[in-house]
């Protein structure tokens, strides 16, 4: 049984801003609620206040200007995954949009919340972080725009401040001929581990490589170094870099053993999905 | 809970519940789980894992399925909320209830409602389902019984009834199904 809530249904996001501020650790963002009422609900979290961003207008927008995608942070993983723009534009995210849990929390869920629950075990995030992505930050004051590697701070932690809400996420697809792949391994709903590639093979060689993996450390992340070392390696090398770089995973991700498996078994399982994420992609060329 | 120490917010709601206009003050933290069973007595609608994990407390809203343990009954206000009274207004069996009967897919029946609704969502988005489609929505919804196969027989059964249907509807317009000329590209 949930405990007695007050909600506001602010229209701006100075107005929720605003009302952030005033409430303190009282208040929470509140928007599908698939997660926060789950919290509630079993007394992991102490809310009075729910502040319903779902009344702001820009909250709800999801364009294609172009050149980018502009999503609202309230717009549901169900939009997007019946996005006709979406799948043409970013095949990663629509993918990863139509995994996350079943179609009720779909139906529901948003992408702003998964992104500001911070649960490393997040379907869209890998998909975004290939993406160039950025998140914009509203505030009473005005507004920031950081982009989606430093928004993730920790494990539940985001870079937002107390009175600041995202207001959208602004994604670039990738170039034309660069192809994606985004491949998961769930026991339960909550994927164990995640990964999300993209790739281009130009005379042999591979070009525009990205990386990213959530789940198994405690933010989803770019590989960074990885990618520079698969630029301009053939497909096979650099299968192989990604099925050896087990002590790498281990150090820049960081993992846990929990209940989804011991560190040995997470890194491993990083480098055969990675490695099987790049095949696709290549061979995707350019869709999916 | 008297109004007196009441400390969360009521919130105006009017909405469509299997059809019938309702329209009332919530409070806040009611869940569509709490309004369907508790207030409105449709006990139809099932509480389980209440994590949105197990799918038998699903209800429809505007014809999509949600899970109603953890949906607040304000944000239903202005929709058409179906539960699986709805189903079978006035005593009648829905064709796919009908099928589940047929095809014994149900057991304990404790996941029946909530599978019936997803499966009625699931065919009006796809009337003749892939497998697929069937997975994307019914992964969602669990059988401890163990009654999967009989459930897919089922929504096959209410799949190609509904294409003979149309067939004949065509048969009957002049246009033989055997010999349908090509679609135009």
């Amino acid at each position: 049984m949930l405990r007695p809530l007050r909600v506001s249904q602010p229209t701006t996001v100075t107005e929720a801003s605003a009302e952030l501020a005033r409430l303190g650790e009282d208040a929470k963002v509140y928007a599908g609620g698939t997660e926060l009422i789950l919290l509630l609900q079993l007394g992991l979290v102490h809310y009075t206040h729910l502040v319903d961003v779902k009344k702001i207008p820009a909250l709800g927008e999801l364009a294609w200007d172009g050149k980018t995608m502009h999503i609202g942070a309230a717009v549901t993983h169900r939009r997007l995954e019946r996005s006709a723009d979406v799948a043409e534009h970013l095949p990663l995210l629509h993918q990863a949009a139509a995994r996350v849990a079943n179609v009720r929390v779909r139906n529901v869920g948003t992408l702003g919340g998964n992104l500001c629950f911070g649960d490393p075990h997040s379907d869209p995030a890998p998909a975004l972080l290939v993406y160039n992505t950025r998140v914009t930050i509203g505030h009473h004051g005005g507004a920031r725009s950081i982009g989606l590697d430093e928004f993730f701070v920790g494990l539940y932690e985001t870079a937002l401040a107390p009175d600041e809400l995202v207001v959208e996420v602004e994604v670039e697809p990738m170039p034309p001929g660069v192809g994606s792949a985004y491949l998961r391994c769930a026991r339960v709903e909550r994927p164990s581990l995640a990964v999300a590639v993209a790739a281009a093979q130009r005379d042999g060689r591979l070009a525009h490589v990205r990386l990213a993996v959530s789940c198994i450390g405690p933010v989803p992340m770019r590989l960074q170094e990885l990618e520079a070392r698969l630029e301009g390696a053939t497909l096979a090398e650099g299968q192989a870099i990604l099925r050896q770089a087990q002590r790498h995973y281990e150090e820049i991700l960081q993992p846990v053993d929990d209940g989804h498996g011991s560190v040995a078994y997470k890194t491993y399982l990083t480098g055969v999905l990675l490695g099987r994420a790049l095949t696709q992609a290549v061979g995707a060329n350019g869709r999916q | 809970m008297a109004d007196a120490v009441y400390t969360g917010s009521m919130m105006p709601v009017a909405l469509h519940i299997n059809g019938q206009p309702w329209r009332g003050d919530v409070r806040a933290e009611e869940t569509l789980l709490e309004f369907v069973r508790e207030r409105l007595r449709l006990t139809g609608t099932k509480r389980s894992c209440e994590s949105q994990v197990c799918g038998a407390c699903t209800v429809l809203v505007d014809g999509e399925p949600i899970s109603a343990c953890t949906y607040l009954t304000f944000e239903a206000s202005g929709k058409r909320v179906t539960t699986i009274e709805g189903l079978a207004p006035g005593g009648s069996l829905d064709p796919l209830q009908e099928a589940f009967i047929h095809r014994g897919a149900a057991q304990c029946g404790f996941c029946t409602a909530g599978m019936l609704l997803t499966c009625t969502a699931l065919l009006q988005a796809h009337p003749q389902p892939t497998r697929e489609h069937i997975d994307r929505y019914l992964n969602g919804n669990i059988c401890r019984c163990g009654a999967y196969v009989q459930i897919l027989e089922a929504i096959q059964d209410v799949a190609v009834a509904r294409r003979h249907v149309r067939e004949r509807a065509d048969g009957r317009s002049g246009r033989s199904t055997s010999e349908r000329p090509p679609r135009p590209r």
